[in-house]
């Protein structure tokens, strides 16, 4: 019965391959969890289904190989999976990105957790399915499983635990509307997954911005990432000021022209400026409206023209090493402190908070 | 004699370095560097922060949100240093412009349904424009402004260094 409903759905793929394929399936279970939702006639037996959740590692790189489906055996008749998978494209899937928890949001049609009760409503999910695929025309379209068979899902654990470690949405071939899978528990109206879809794009960015602000990798958590981004771009924005405040106070009567220095030239046209030894000693600063670690670069700069410089540069290179050592004693101290776990890196003045650190 | 590498001409470091080393020959040029009184170097200060950011937002023209932010800003500010009247007008205009915007935005702002409002609204004063963003925008705009920043840092720290 079971055989001649499936013949009836994929005529190409025998039910004897399924067996051999199993192991061949594993072999794929190292790339994503998600193999076992493309099978759903190796749930036939439920007690098999728990094989494919715990996956062999090793089988990472074989997935990575294609972005395609490759999930399916290479023997499999590729009318199967594509009646079952064409609306998903893993465009974006690759080994990588499994290692990473995302939410899980699977464009996929087929129920990943069946029992052996459930093969009818199985197949006909799978007409429904290929029958919405042409007919449905919303833009998020929630899955008809998530909503009228509910209870069918099956191994609750391991399907959590499964779709837990699955990776993101992918694009569907027709560009009409995006399928998304709702997990056990979660709700499948168009709200929660359009929510979902949000905290997905906003994850994603948090990524990037991960690898652009250094040292962000040992603190987990959003609040804990976007701290240590508000950080990040203070020190920023005070470098910047802290600089331009170097500028201004090296500016001298040597003049460039524009147009035909190269930007290369532009840190030698600056160091040749004179001008630090000619600062003078600034009686009083409550002339400045200066935030506190503005008050103490110039503090410091002026400290260190009480003793003479050596040179213009040397100076105000051995008094911005001095500085940050004064800003550590600011009330900005406790900001401060996350940069120690910077790496070092070529940026200038990241060495001259390091050297004030040590 | 620092940087070997030829820099592509029409990326950000260079479209930036073109014209803030404009701004610096225009700052030096309007007043001499005699005066090196705390005031003067204060106020070239004030002036060549000014053209920094200035630079940075024209050389990323109006492609991200935070430099119309701050487009808006030095240009409604030195609208209201010319005429005091006009100053109101413009802050009006700001403030209709920002609330447009933000009634917008305001369905996705307040409560993102992530749990972090404190940390974004942090941010959001830090990125200029970012008030008016949600989420997901602010994100996307202080990744950029975090790559423009950086750049900015990578081309003043040589001048300390010598």
């Amino acid at each position: 019965m079971d055989v001649t409903v499936l013949d009836r759905q994929q005529a190409t793929y025998p039910l004897e391959l399924f067996a051999s394929s199993v192991p061949l399936f594993q072999s794929y279970l190292g790339s994503g969890p998600i193999v076992e939702l493309k099978r759903p006639e190796a749930y036939l037996g439920g007690d098999g289904f728990h094989e494919f959740v715990y996956f062999p590692v090793g089988g990472g790189p074989e997935f990575g190989d294609s972005e395609k489906l490759n999930l399916v055996p290479p023997d499999a008749a590729p009318g199967y999976c594509i009646s079952r998978t064409s609306s998903c494209q893993m465009t974006a899937f690759h080994a990588a990105s499994m290692k990473e928890e995302r939410e899980d949001m699977i464009l996929e049609k087929m129920e990943s957790t069946t029992g052996s009760g459930s093969r009818e409503s199985f197949t006909k999910r799978k007409a429904e399915v290929v029958a919405d695929h042409k007919s449905k025309d919303k833009r998020i379209k929630s899955e008809v499983e998530g909503e009228s068979e509910v209870k069918t899902k099956c191994s609750t654990q391991v399907s959590r635990n499964s779709s837990k470690e699955n990776s993101k949405a992918c694009e569907v071939q027709k560009p009409d509307y995006i399928h998304v899978r709702a997990r056990r528990g979660q709700a499948t109206d168009s709200h929660s997954l359009a929510e979902r879809a949000r905290r997905e794009k906003i994850s994603k960015k948090m990524k990037c911005l991960q690898d652009l602000v250094p040292g962000c990798n040992k603190v987990t958590g959003k609040a804990g990432m976007l701290d240590e981004i508000i950080n990040y771009v203070q020190s920023l924005q005070r470098q910047v000021e802290f600089l331009s405040m170097k500028i201004a106070a090296l500016n001298s009567s040597v003049e460039f022209n524009v147009e035909n220095l190269p930007i290369k030239e532009f840190p030698a046209y600056v160091a040749n400026f004179p001008a630090a030894a000619k600062l003078p000693a600034m009686p009083n600063l409550t002339c400045f409206q200066l935030n506190p670690m503005q008050k103490e670069a110039v503090n410091c700069m002026l400290n260190e023209t009480i003793h003479p410089p050596l040179t213009a540069t040397e100076g105000i290179a051995s008094a911005s090493v001095s500085i940050p050592e004064q800003a550590l004693s600011s009330s900005t101290i406790t900001q401060l402190q996350p940069f120690s776990t910077w790496n070092m890196d070529p940026q200038g003045l990241y060495n001259v908070y390091d050297m004030g650190f040590h | 004699m620092n940087n070997p590498h030829h820099l592509n001409p029409t990326s950000l470091k260079s479209r930036f370095t073109t014209r803030f080393l404009r701004a610096l020959t225009k700052i030096r040029a309007q007043k001499p560097i005699s005066s090196s009184s705390p005031t003067e170097i204060f106020r070239r200060y004030r002036r060549i922060k000014v053209a920094a950011d200035k630079s940075m937002a024209y050389s990323v023209r109006s492609r991200r949100i935070w430099s119309r932010a701050m487009l808006w800003k030095l240009r409604s500010r030195s609208y209201r240093r010319q005429d005091p009247c006009s100053g109101r007008r413009s802050g009006k205009t700001n403030q209709a412009i920002m609330k447009k915007s933000s009634n917008e935005n305001t369905t996705t702002r307040r409560e993102d349904g992530v749990g972090f409002v404190e940390e974004a609204d942090e941010l959001r004063q830090l990125v200029p424009g970012g008030e008016t963003m949600n989420l997901c925008n602010l994100l996307d705009e202080t990744a950029h402004y975090i790559k423009c920043l950086t750049t900015q840092v990578q081309l003043f720290s040589p001048i300390g260094k010598g």
